[in-house]
């Protein structure tokens, strides 16, 4: 075969290679040792230790669905375990029609719920509609957005909730997206009141949430998986993300030696054109 | 008249509505009644819209099964599920106050709709391959540097990288905090400039894109 054929290898080919690399870290780990970026040492910083005091209330949002879980749901599993642990009590919602399914694996996932109560620790809000908007609402009037939980419980029937009128009584948010819904609890909540921000997003969302975490409007971010094992190495709990990171250096080593048989193919019909 | 409710209400209201909120947002250092109450009401309208979005669904769905049009089986699947979620959530929520409540709506949710959920993300890592490779081809420098840009980033998030070669990880840091972030921050005041302007534009009635219509 000469080295142009490289050029235009057919994508199935490329399919089955990828499918059979990625069962290797799966029936074999590896185990790559992870370094911890800056932005999620700061992020657990900030949901740890002399950051968070014991009463302190949190938003908890859940703004991606099934599709993300294993990119965001890693890193908001140890946050909601670093806070419980500091004693914070936490409002958990969604801008996201999975929100019920993603508090279903929370639960799953945090151990610590076992030892909290309902209504007292933690509540769930649930849904809640209307864009920028509604995250502006919130911050003006939470009972005006949430009549009533999840469960259909009243609000006023709710322990936690009896002091709890507006951004002024809430100490930290946590916003984990797919979309804009970090941007605009920045927009609405830090930018306006100074709430203490932080971001967990997909690896795709890095690029806008890491300026920023650099300009000071997050606290911390969470970038994707990658985001997510940091978190787990910290908080010493390895989860689903140290599992996953296997395999996406796997992925990822491939999909570089593609490129590069792609352009030495490239390379070598510019050579043989020339000659 | 009709032309009155059509555009001149219509650009009426956002201006006022428009000039309230930066009011509140920029003069009153605690919120407004008003403010909520406008506030309120865009949450309800957005709630509305996503009712008349369902009733959209069902029409052109609908229409389609009738005519039997291309694709139309798929349309009919659309429906039937449209159908049993709306039914089954409705159930439980009269039974019980929540809709999940319902074993059949539960069901398809946690063993239909969350595999395929998860599934369906994961299968995009197989078209970035191979759209990597056909792609990614450094036919000239801008191309070139792109590509060893989004190579060190990538063996920067891989650990895989930093067992290679130390190294990577602080030239992956590089392109992504020095190279890229003053980027991102330009396109960001940029694109906040613009919406300025944009809602400007809207205030004085010089936008009507947005409006029935549209166009100006």
């Amino acid at each position: 075969m000469s080295l142009g054929k490289l050029a235009d290898i057919d994508r199935r080919v490329f399919y089955w290679i990828l499918f059979i690399a990625l069962m290797v870290p799966f029936l074999n780990p590896i185990g790559f040792p992870i370094t911890i970026s800056p932005n999620t040492q700061d992020l657990y910083d900030g949901v740890t230790g002399d950051e968070v005091d014991e009463g302190e209330v949190w938003i908890l949002n859940f703004g991606y669905g099934v599709s993300a879980w294993s990119e965001c749901h890693p890193a908001v599993t140890v946050c909601t375990k670093a806070l419980f642990r500091e004693g914070a009590k936490i409002i958990i919602t969604g801008t996201h029609y999975d929100v019920e399914l993603t508090y279903n694996k929370l639960q799953d996932t945090v151990p610590d719920f076992a030892e909290k109560v309902y209504g007292v620790d933690y509540v769930f809000a649930g849904y809640m509609t209307g864009g920028e908007s509604v995250v502006a609402q919130l911050a003006s009037d939470i009972k005006s957005v949430f009549p009533q939980d999840h469960f259909g419980t009243p609000y006023d029937d709710i322990p936690m909730l009896q002091d709890i009128e507006d951004y002024s009584d809430i100490d930290g948010v946590l916003s984990s997206d797919t979309g804009d819904f970090g941007t605009h609890f920045m927009t609405q909540w830090q930018g306006a009141y100074g709430t203490k921000l932080a971001e967990i997003g997909i690896a795709m969302n890095g690029s806008t949430d890491l300026p920023r975490w650099q300009a000071g409007n997050f606290f911390g971010v969470s970038v994707g998986s990658r985001g997510g094992a940091e978190l787990e190495q910290l908080i010493g709990e390895l989860g689903e993300a140290t599992t996953a990171m296997d395999s996406i250096s796997v992925s990822h080593l491939l999909l570089i030696i593609a490129i590069i048989i792609g352009n030495i193919g490239v390379i070598t019909e510019k050579l043989g054109g020339k000659n | 008249m009709s032309n009155v409710f059509k555009q001149e209400v219509v650009y009426a209201v956002t201006g006022i509505v428009t000039v309230l909120m930066l009011l509140e947002y920029f003069f009153f250092e605690n919120t407004q009644l008003w403010a909520e109450t406008i506030r309120t009401w865009a949450v309800i309208i957005f709630n509305i819209s996503l009712f008349l979005g369902a009733i959209r669904l069902t029409m052109s769905h609908s229409l389609r099964i009738q005519k039997q049009g291309r694709d139309w089986q798929f349309s009919g699947v659309l429906m039937a599920i449209f159908v049993v979620m709306l039914l089954t959530g409705i159930i439980g929520y009269v039974s019980t106050g929540v809709q999940t409540s319902n074993g059949i709506y539960n069901w398809l949710f946690n063993y239909v709709y969350t595999p395929l959920g998860a599934t369906l993300y994961p299968i995009t890592g197989f078209y970035i391959f191979s759209a990597a490779y056909r792609a990614f081809r450094a036919r000239n420098i801008d191309a070139t540097l792109m590509l060893i840009a989004g190579c060190l980033v990538m063996l920067k998030n891989a650990p895989v990288g930093e067992a290679i070669w130390i190294g990577f990880k602080d030239l992956g840091n590089w392109v992504q905090f020095t190279g890229q972030v003053p980027g991102m921050r330009t396109l960001a005041i940029v694109g906040a400039l613009g919406l300025i302007a944009f809602g400007f534009r809207a205030l004085l009635g010089k936008e009507r894109g947005f409006y029935a219509g549209g166009g100006e």
